[in-house]
């Protein structure tokens, strides 16, 4: 998919490509939670994976960190090939890794947790982190709501400054305000030559944060894409109450798709801008407006269809 | 690197401070028995059938050697701390894969033999705090109760011990690497340690059967043998150790090779 070529020097070479993976697979009997899943990560972009719960996003996670072994097909991370072990555990001194769900030895407080990580890898960046993000370091992590844990979570994940950090649904039982924290805070660090794998259910903040974006379902990865292309695929979910029935026609737009109109209530997904969605509005005597992120699903079915994933983009 | 190592160390911290109270407690009550039932010894002896006796390997109740020997190595030394030992083992990585917590380790740059290498080398805690506070507490017992042990015979007791218990904490790290789930490969572990156990005190008992018993680890520590006759096997010690390595390895090569 993303041919290098081979004049290209040793190093730049490897810098231009974090991750590689390469029609990589993984089957369970007769379940396949990734089907030769091929695509390249380059360094310093924010790269999204983005798949409904359940697609094979934290099974591909976990192939790269060589927890478990693929099927079929390969995989390098930062140069190393995943099936050999001795190289990727190398690399790992320069990678970040925020689990799903975060198994930390409850016992510890979050000061010793930290110190815990920070023996295996260093953690030149751990106050610098703490001022961003801050568990309370003094308790033990047992008695940590899901926000602290996530937010101990990320400052383990940066603290030894690695060069490529991948988090699985990072902000999950982060609050609104710490979501956008993070989210600037890897703007900053992509900015500084970071690479960002961000794996997320969310396509609202994969839209925000990411610059390109892989699709996953099903294990399979449907589509490709710089994030410019789905913002536009993207569309939001609205609804709208009006004082009176109104003429469906009239009221229609060619940006909005899908639309039902029960009564005095019109549905539709909009996927112009939200300027324009405004300024027709207004012309309508409007009781109540609701605009929304659409289903992951129903984007699915709209661009990619509903049958065999393919690769589009 | 011996993040793990530490970590490892600090969590066999309490189990073992509250065994060797255990053990304190239990040595009290038997010293403080003794000089009441030392003369009645004779009489219990003969009441008792000889099969009870080959069982546990119980010779020579009125001594303070063989009294100690059958009342506190041959049972709760030898059986109930090598289920410790096993449960122990049996929790080293099945605990951690069950919650994940290896996930978080195995992205670190650590190979995965480090991790069992580390988590291993942290039984020390329990070996060297039992091996060291049970004796000084026994042989402190029997000072206090007018009687004295034979402190090479006392020091033999537990050094020859050590490989034993580590073979137990072998079977309990090879289910471990094996057993997803970490309730069940406790459960196995310390199910299979008994039955050894058992297997072998019962082949005891009638010496046409008593071969059985050479595949189990505890025929391979004779802690009356020691105790009362002052026999040291160290051959056997080097065996069960050699047994411990083999069982490490197997472990380590497993957990190399599968998906956590």
């Amino acid at each position: 998919m993303c041919a290098q070529t081979e004049t290209a020097e040793i190093d730049s070479d490897r810098d231009a490509t974090t991750i590689r993976l390469d029609d990589l697979t993984k089957r369970y009997g007769n379940v396949t939670a990734n089907d030769a899943v091929s695509f390249s990560v380059d360094a310093g972009e924010i790269f999204g994976y983005l798949g409904p719960n359940g697609a094979g996003k934290t099974t591909t996670i976990r192939l790269l960190l060589g927890l478990i072994k693929p099927t079929a097909g390969t995989a390098d991370v930062l140069g190393a090939d995943i099936t050999d072990r001795r190289a990727l555990t190398e690399v790992k001194a320069d990678i970040g890794y925020l689990p799903d769900s975060l198994g930390f030895e409850e016992r510890l407080t979050g000061q010793q947790v930290l110190d815990y990580f920070a023996r295996m890898r260093g953690d030149e960046r751990r106050a610098e982190l703490l001022e961003l993000f801050h568990p309370p370091l003094e308790k033990p992590v047992e008695t940590y709501s899901h926000g602290n844990k996530r937010m101990l979570g990320i400052v383990q994940a940066f603290m030894h400054d690695p060069e490529l950090v991948i988090l699985d649904e990072p902000t999950s039982g982060l609050d609104p305000l710490k979501q956008d924290r993070l989210h600037a805070f890897l703007e900053d660090e992509r900015d500084a030559g970071k690479t960002i794998f961000f794996s997320s259910h969310v396509l609202s903040e994969v839209q925000r944060v990411c610059d390109r974006v892989g699709i996953i379902r099903d294990g399979g990865l449907v589509a490709l894409e710089d994030i410019d292309d789905l913002l536009e695929r993207g569309g939001k979910d609205v609804r709208v109450h009006l004082a009176e029935p109104v003429d469906e026609k009239r009221f229609t737009t060619p940006a909005m798709i899908d639309v039902e109109t029960v009564d005095r209530t019109v549905r539709f997904t909009y996927t112009g801008e939200a300027n324009a969605l405004l300024g027709h509005l207004v012309r309508f005597d409007v009781e109540d407006v609701e605009i929304a992120d659409p289903q992951l699903d129903d984007i699915f079915k709209h661009y990619y269809g509903d049958s065999t994933p393919g690769e589009t983009g | 690197m011996t993040a793990i190592l530490r970590l490892e160390s600090r969590k066999r911290v309490r189990g073992s401070v509250v065994l060797i109270a255990v053990f304190a407690v239990l040595s009290a009550l038997y010293f403080s028995m003794f000089p009441g039932i030392q003369e009645e010894m004779d009489v219990f002896e003969d009441a008792f059938p000889e099969y009870m006796f080959d069982m546990f390997g119980i010779e020579q109740l009125h001594t303070i050697e063989g009294f100690i020997a059958a009342e506190i190595y041959s049972f709760f030394w030898s059986l109930l701390l090598a289920i410790y030992f096993a449960y122990v083992g049996a929790g080293l990585i099945a605990s951690d894969v069950q919650d994940r917590k290896m996930d978080l380790t195995l992205s670190n740059p650590v190979s995965r033999e480090s991790v069992v290498l580390q988590k291993v080398a942290a039984l020390w805690v329990p070996v060297v705090a039992l091996n060291v506070g049970v004796p000084i507490i026994v042989y402190v017992g029997a000072l206090v109760i007018g009687e004295s042990f034979n402190p090479v015979a006392l020091a033999m007791v537990h050094l020859l011990s050590i490989p034993y218990l580590l073979v137990c904490a072998g079977i309990g790290l090879v289910l471990s690497v094996v057993v997803d789930h970490v309730r069940r490969a406790r459960a196995t572990a310390l199910t299979l340690v008994f039955v050894l156990w058992l297997v072998d005190s019962v082949s005891r008992v009638d010496p046409d059967y008593e071969w059985i018993g050479t595949l189990t680890p505890s025929r391979y520590y004779e802690e009356t043998d020691i105790l009362v006759h002052e026999e040291y096997a160290f051959l056997d010690a080097g065996l069960l150790l050699a047994v411990f390595l083999v069982l490490i390895v197997v472990a380590t090569v497993v957990f190399t090779r599968r998906d956590i």
